[in-house]
């Protein structure tokens, strides 16, 4: 009886290692953001089979105001994150070895927007004055950009009073802020929408001031990097993705539709999803997935300026990814 | 002496003072809504009759205090208007709320009584826990579940037993405090009674303890079983708030869908009314089948 | 070396149980090291928690970043106490005590008048279930865009959550006097306030204290919880928040434990009042277990 027992367990067994050596390659992203068009070259990616065809099943995660994607890969939930680059130099000094994989995203989309007619005319008007900001890693670049002008930000007259921003534009139609943070693809479109046109606004975009840091890029823990299996299936997921990317450049209404359908909340809007994906088009630009070097040491300094690192990060970035991916 | 009418007794009172808060309401969103209609006209150019300002208070797309309309017609849309199974559905994403309220309802519960019971019989227990179960509910679970749910995840824990353990932590609470006064609650007197009986701790418990502790439980329960529903609904935000009533709350403040927002909350509201009205039939049959009599209208 | 730890992680739970029990014993014995005793069992269990939790994440080499060990929070806490100061100031002395005061008061109140009006009782109470069980997710958000950022909103959104913990307390307390005692004062021709003041108030007492008690937790969690959909840049929540998303992980937990500090004193005070106001109930007297 045990015999046929243990005769068949064997059996089992070595069907289901049949099986599994047919089956694709696991690999779970986490955004840094709920279901939206910010994220479409991953959605595109994976509904129209370009992560099959390179033998990878990608569970995609969405994130959300309470996660911290570096929170969730250090602690094994997945194995690449998108991140923005302020955010995983911090994390690295704190013990979570994260590397830059892929930079999709190559011009900044983060802006201040104050109404035309209000008193926020430069940079230097913003003392005295109160600026909603958003945190959780994204308060990175206005901190830098208030150092680099010398502004004061704990309140008061010659400071600059900080509201901690929620993610959508109130504090702006309520007049709480003189001035709020938006992305040039989701807040915006709500300002827009509210009445207030781009003819009505007084737009600081830190892509003009010159003060841009990376924003979404891919990135990965070092350690695994060292294994050569692990490594393959980035460089083929980074293929893949960029592959997905340039699928919803060109055609956004579909990427507009496939994000929709993934979305799990039922919230999203098609009109809005659109508006988003063609800003998000504008954001990667010509960008194929390599890193720039020179908005890495731009991003570096002004990390390490506002004492958000404070040590010089080494390898916090590699470009072997990508150029196997792109060979 | 008029027969007791549920119409004339529960209807027509909690009809009435609906009524007039509708009527507040609306005089309220007339009033709130204003300063953004006067804005929006200004700021898009648009010219607006002083009544038709009025009138467009109670109809904007993101208004400050939706009218009562606006939030019926939402919540009918997404209920009534698509299919169950629809991911924009109220009542898919009020399942997946429900799911985990109930299962960590069950737990909070559960965990709750035995504590409970524990402290009344061991000292030790009594000594050393009680002030830390007090402390446990200090900590804000917001700030907390996020960690806990990574480190769940971490040991393989996923899915709806995360969030069911944050509607736990929550609801123990209501329950080990009514519970713990519940069974002390016997008089001396009676206590007295069963030692003359040469009772044990144990007949102590079913036939006195117990019993007496009932009113307090259910008051508990109607506690717990709502607070159970906002633990559910705190659990559904780290998990990248993917479904729930938690989520749809969350997606609609992010996009300024404020009348989202209010069709959620009225929802889960909603809801956990339903849950509390459960629990307190429940508590009535509980209640006949001891034997109470209800209690005769009091002077 | 992880057989060290586990073996370290369960003597220290054995011998702080063991003390425990035998202290408790002691007491029974002794009764005037009662006080004593009443006050060191919680603290050696405190410590032995404590403990636990610094040999696991140190023993097992958890990364800090998930949890960090008992003395990096301490650490991290001394060095920034006026921050965590200004904090408290902002969280509990402006939102969490105006908010509550407001709250119970209201929710007493508004039991009072429902007791003279059975209409208005029956048809408050379904809806004031209802208003208690919107989510404070849901309301925070709201509350904010109403009210604007600093402490108004928070205290706004406290009021909301401890109205009806009070009222449903105070109004199954007012119907606690029993049946012969009302009687009573109907013999003595007891006008309606003269009933509250001498029978139905000091018979409500004990579901008074415990709805107080239970919004006290309840008013520092919606203080906290509302801070995390804005706030200026100080407050409990808002340090909490921004300061995960900074994976500051160490200055997270030495905030919540200021907050659950600040709660457990916060109920602690309440508690006591109850002990004097309540002397009588059951539970509260002695010599009765």
């Amino acid at each position: 009886m045990t015999n046929t027992v243990t005769k068949l367990a064997l059996a089992g067994a070595m069907a289901l290692t049949a099986f599994g050596a047919n089956a694709a390659d696991k690999l779970t992203l986490q955004l840094k953001w709920v279901t939206q068009a910010q994220f479409a070259g991953y959605f595109v990616a994976k509904d129209k089979g370009y992560y099959e065809a390179e033998g990878l099943d990608v569970d995609i995660k969405p994130g959300g105001p309470n996660i911290a994607p570096e929170q969730i890969i250090a602690g094994g939930g997945a194995d690449v994150i998108v991140d923005w680059m302020g955010a995983a130099l911090a994390a690295r000094e704190k013990g979570v070895p994260l590397v830059n994989i892929a930079q999709p995203y190559k011009n900044a989309g983060l802006e201040i927007i104050c109404p035309a007619d209000g008193p926020i005319k430069k940079v230097e008007d913003f003392k005295g004055h109160t600026i909603g900001v958003w945190f959780y890693g994204n308060e990175v670049p206005f901190f830098a950009l208030a150092n680099k002008h010398g502004l004061k930000t704990e309140g008061g007259p010659d400071g600059i009073k900080i509201l901690q921003q929620s993610f959508d534009v109130q504090p702006l139609i309520q007049k709480q802020a003189d001035c709020i943070h938006v992305m040039t693809y989701n807040e915006l479109g709500q300002a827009y929408d509210a009445g207030y046109t781009a003819d009505k606004l007084t737009v600081f975009s830190y892509t003009d001031m010159g003060e841009n840091l990376l924003e979404d890029g891919l990135y990965a823990l070092e350690p695994n990097l060292k294994d050569p299996a692990f490594k393959d299936k980035l460089v083929r997921f980074v293929r893949a993705s960029m592959k997905g990317w340039t699928y919803a450049k060109d055609h956004p209404e579909d990427a507009a539709d496939i994000v929709i359908d993934n979305d799990t909340t039922g919230a999203q809007t098609k009109e809005h999803q659109l508006y988003m994906i063609k800003e998000v088009a504008k954001l990667l630009g010509d960008s194929t997935g390599v890193l720039d070097e020179a908005a890495y040491a731009r991003t570096e300094k002004a990390v390490l300026d506002q004492k958000i690192i404070t040590k010089k990060p080494e390898g916090a970035w590699t470009h072997d990814i990508t150029d196997a991916a792109l060979k | 002496m008029t027969k007791p009418s549920f119409f004339r007794d529960s209807v027509v009172p909690v009809l009435t003072v609906i009524a007039a808060i509708v009527v507040l309401w609306y005089v309220a969103a007339l009033f709130m809504n204003h300063s953004t209609v006067v804005a929006e006209a200004q700021l898009k150019g648009l010219a607006f009759t002083p009544s038709a300002t009025w009138y467009r208070s109670w109809a904007l797309d993101k208004p400050l205090l939706p009218a009562p309309h606006q939030i019926v017609a939402e919540l009918w849309r997404s209920t009534a208007g698509l299919a169950i199974t629809s991911k924009r559905s109220l009542v898919y994403h009020g399942w997946v709320t429900l799911s985990a309220t109930l299962l960590g309802f069950l737990l909070g519960t559960l965990f709750g009584i035995l504590l409970a019971i524990g402290i009344v019989h061991q000292k030790v227990m009594d000594k050393s826990l009680m002030p830390w179960i007090i402390a446990s509910q200090t900590v804000p679970i917001l700030a907390v579940a996020p960690m806990l749910i990574v480190v769940l995840n971490a040991i393989g824990i996923s899915g709806l037993l995360p969030k069911a353990l944050i509607s736990t932590y929550l609801s123990f609470f209501p329950v080990v405090v009514g519970m713990v006064k519940g069974l002390r609650s016997p008089e001396a007197i009676h206590l007295d009674l069963m030692r003359t009986y040469n009772a044990d701790d144990f007949k102590v418990f079913t036939k006195l303890r117990w019993p007496a502790s009932v009113p307090y439980l259910f008051a508990s329960l109607k506690v717990g079983i709502a607070i159970s529903l906002i633990g559910a609904i705190v659990g559904e935000l780290p998990t990248g708030a993917a479904a729930g009533l938690g989520a749809r709350l969350l997606s609609g403040s992010y996009y300024g869908q404020t009348i989202q927002i209010w069709a959620a909350l009225f929802a889960a509201a909603f809801l956990a009314g339903l849950l509390v009205l459960v629990v307190g039939w429940s508590e009535r049959l509980v209640m006949r089948l001891m034997g109470a009599r209800p209690e005769r209208r009091a002077a | 070396m992880l057989l060290l730890v586990l073996a370290a992680i369960l003597g220290i739970a054995l011998g702080i149980s063991w003390l425990c029990v035998y202290l408790v014993h002691l007491g029974e014995r002794l009764p005037a090291t009662r006080r004593f005793i009443d006050f060191a069992v919680p603290l050696l269990f405190g410590v032995m928690l404590i403990t636990e939790w610094e040999l696991v994440t140190r023993g097992f080499g958890v990364p800090e970043i998930l949890l960090p060990a008992p003395s990096v929070i301490l650490v991290a806490a001394a060095n920034a106490l006026p921050t965590l100061w200004e904090d408290v100031v902002q969280t509990f002395v402006k939102s969490v005590l105006s908010g509550y005061v407001v709250g119970c008061g209201l929710g007493f109140l508004a039991a009072l008048i429902i007791n003279r009006s059975g209409f208005l009782k029956r048809g408050l109470l379904p809806l004031g279930n209802f208003v208690s069980a919107l989510p404070i997710v849901g309301v925070a958000p709201i509350a904010v865009m109403w009210f604007g950022f600093d402490w108004q909103s928070k205290a706004a959104v406290i009021v909301l959550m401890t109205f009806f913990p009070m009222l449903v307390n105070t109004e199954a307390g007012l119907a606690a006097a029993g049946h012969m005692e009302r009687d009573l004062m109907r013999t003595y021709a007891a006008t309606w306030g003269d009933e509250m003041r001498r029978l139905r108030l000091p018979a409500a007492w004990p579901f008074i204290f415990n709805a107080l008690k239970i919004n006290s937790t309840l008013a520092l969690i919606g203080a906290i919880v509302a801070e995390f959909f804005g706030a200026p840049t100080y407050g409990v929540g808002f340090r909490i928040s921004t300061e995960m998303g900074r994976m500051n992980t160490a200055m997270v937990w030495a905030e919540i434990g200021v907050a659950a500090i600040l709660g457990s004193t916060f109920y602690g005070v309440i508690a006591l009042f109850e002990r004097r106001v309540t002397f009588w109930h059951p539970s509260v007297r002695k010599g009765q277990r």
